[in-house]
């Protein structure tokens, strides 16, 4: 597979060093030269990573798009392999750092077939330029880049970020025209007081990664409409390569709430509550061990989300929550049964953030507590809320009224 | 407790270092916890410690302990009490 269009451009921001057709070959010519099976890639956001990521692909080698700030040794130890199915193209980890993170498999089909989806909603071409917001590994920021090098556009790599001066350098300089954030994002932006006139080639933000708020959503819509400009409000999942829904600017104070429509090709259907979508982006399978690299497709282009849900008469996707009990904090997802598991608490899900609930603790505990869970969970510490309290609620059979404990947020 | 003592608390708290921990040479990335959402938790803090609202100009400028330290005397902190 070849992402990278001819007119294609990545661009170091700190360098101004362009990559070259010569860099990826290079990159191949190096991979060639090495042991075949799985590609472990720490997603630097560098020049030579992205060289050697679009040769991995070039080369029909799958790649496993890894944290470059984690130990990843365990990754190596546990997919090892030469024993890979011919369709495999990218890997993508799953859930934070607990446990054992299964991987995400998928195709250089649905790699592309997704690129192409995002770029034709968002209406990406060769005059748009993207800068890295987020990390390369992953899911939404690999598709920013992946749906802007297909369409022929330019990738600013910067490695600072939206708290920092040399961020928004970068983005007057190149003549940046569109950003992706994850809704803590929006937050900091929201602290910022954003001024897109302050940035006046930036003309589209895009949303996905988790839910945003309502209010914001109308705030920083209305913001971009001051210029003339749009926020693109998405739905994804790892599992679908990953993105599979948007809202389409137009309709986003009518739908609000809504996280849009399926994407070209696919389609979200609601059985037993819980959200569906069909799309030849969905991923061929998990992998827990080496031998399931070895697998075809085990899905069929069917995706049960794990969602609740529901779809107006217009197609438009409104989630309303979780069947399996998850968190997403800084838009990792967390399964908060695994929490529990591990801490003397009861875990409930706050906005874009973990809180749990400990009996009887004294504020020194707490603030210990809330440290240890966070390094546990391998994010910031202000991700997660720790309250004290006298006993927890119960529901009458017995089982802890985790909706009582989420109301007294 | 000193102007200059309440900031290096203010810095310690929101990037989660211990009681004693120096922090007059600290900048953005340096160290590892100071990142995108320790900085807004810090502008936060500060912001509450010394009652001032800081502009977004000085939010993104400030890449440094020592920069800190200008931005809020620009706000009328006074660090020489």
């Amino acid at each position: 597979m070849n992402l990278f269009h001819p007119g294609a451009r990545v661009i170091d921001a700190v360098t101004g060093e362009a990559l070259t057709e010569d860099m990826i070959a290079a990159a191949a010519t190096q991979l060639a030269t090495e042991p075949g099976g799985v590609v472990f890639l720490p997603m630097e956001t560098t020049l030579p990573v992205v060289a050697r990521y679009l040769a991995a692909l070039r080369l029909g080698r799958p790649v496993l798009l890894l944290d470059p700030e984690h130990d990843n040794a365990s990754f190596v130890e546990r997919f090892t392999t030469t024993e890979v199915h011919p369709d495999l193209a990218v890997l993508l980890t799953t859930s934070g750092s607990t446990g054992n993170p299964k991987l995400v498999r998928l195709t250089a089909d649905a790699v592309r077939t997704n690129a192409e989806q995002i770029a034709e909603v968002l209406g990406i071409t060769g005059d748009e330029v993207a800068v890295t917001t987020l990390p390369l590994f992953y899911s939404f920021g690999m598709s920013v880049l992946n749906s802007h090098l297909i369409k022929g556009a330019t990738v600013v790599l910067e490695r600072t970020g939206i708290m920092q001066r040399d961020f928004w350098t970068a983005v007057n300089e190149h003549g940046v025209t569109s950003l992706a954030f994850v809704p803590s994002q929006y937050e900091m932006l929201r602290r910022l007081r954003f001024d897109p006139a302050k940035y006046p080639t930036v003309r589209s933000l895009t949303q996905a990664g988790g839910r945003l708020r309502t209010d914001l959503v109308s705030d920083f819509a209305q913001r971009m409409a001051t210029v003339g400009g749009r926020l693109y409000v998405m739905y994804g999942q790892t599992e679908a390569g990953p993105r599979m829904a948007t809202l389409p600017p137009a309709r986003l104070e009518e739908k609000l709430g809504s996280v849009g429509q399926a994407l070209p090709g696919g389609a979200f259907t609601i059985e037993d509550d819980e959200v569906v979508y069909r799309g030849p982006n969905v991923m061929m399978g998990y992998a827990e061990t080496a031998a399931d690299l070895a697998l075809g497709d085990v899905q069929g282009g069917v995706l049960r989300t794990g969602d609740l849900g529901h779809v107006d008469d217009e197609g438009f996707l409104f989630i309303t929550g979780r069947i399996k009990r998850m968190a997403k904090v800084f838009g990792v997802r967390i399964n908060l049964d695994d929490v529990e598991k591990n801490f003397p608490v009861a875990a409930v899900a706050g906005d874009d953030k973990l809180a749990v609930f400990a009996v009887g603790v004294s504020d020194d505990e707490a603030r210990g507590l809330r440290t240890k869970i966070a390094e546990w969970l391998g994010t910031h510490f202000s991700g997660v809320v720790v309250r004290s309290v006298e006993a927890l609620p119960l529901m009458p059979n017995g089982k802890t009224d985790y909706r009582a404990l989420e109301s007294s947020l | 407790m000193s102007n200059l003592q309440r900031l290096r608390e203010a810095f310690r708290t929101a990037l989660d270092l211990p009681a004693e921990a120096p922090v007059d040479d600290l900048r953005y990335q340096d160290n590892e916890k100071w990142d995108s959402l320790a900085h807004m938790s810090l502008v936060a803090a500060l912001e509450d410690e010394f009652s001032v609202m800081i502009d977004t100009d000085d939010v993104i400028n400030m890449s440094s302990f020592t920069e800190a330290v200008n931005i809020l005397g620009k706000y009328g902190v006074d660090f020489n009490e």
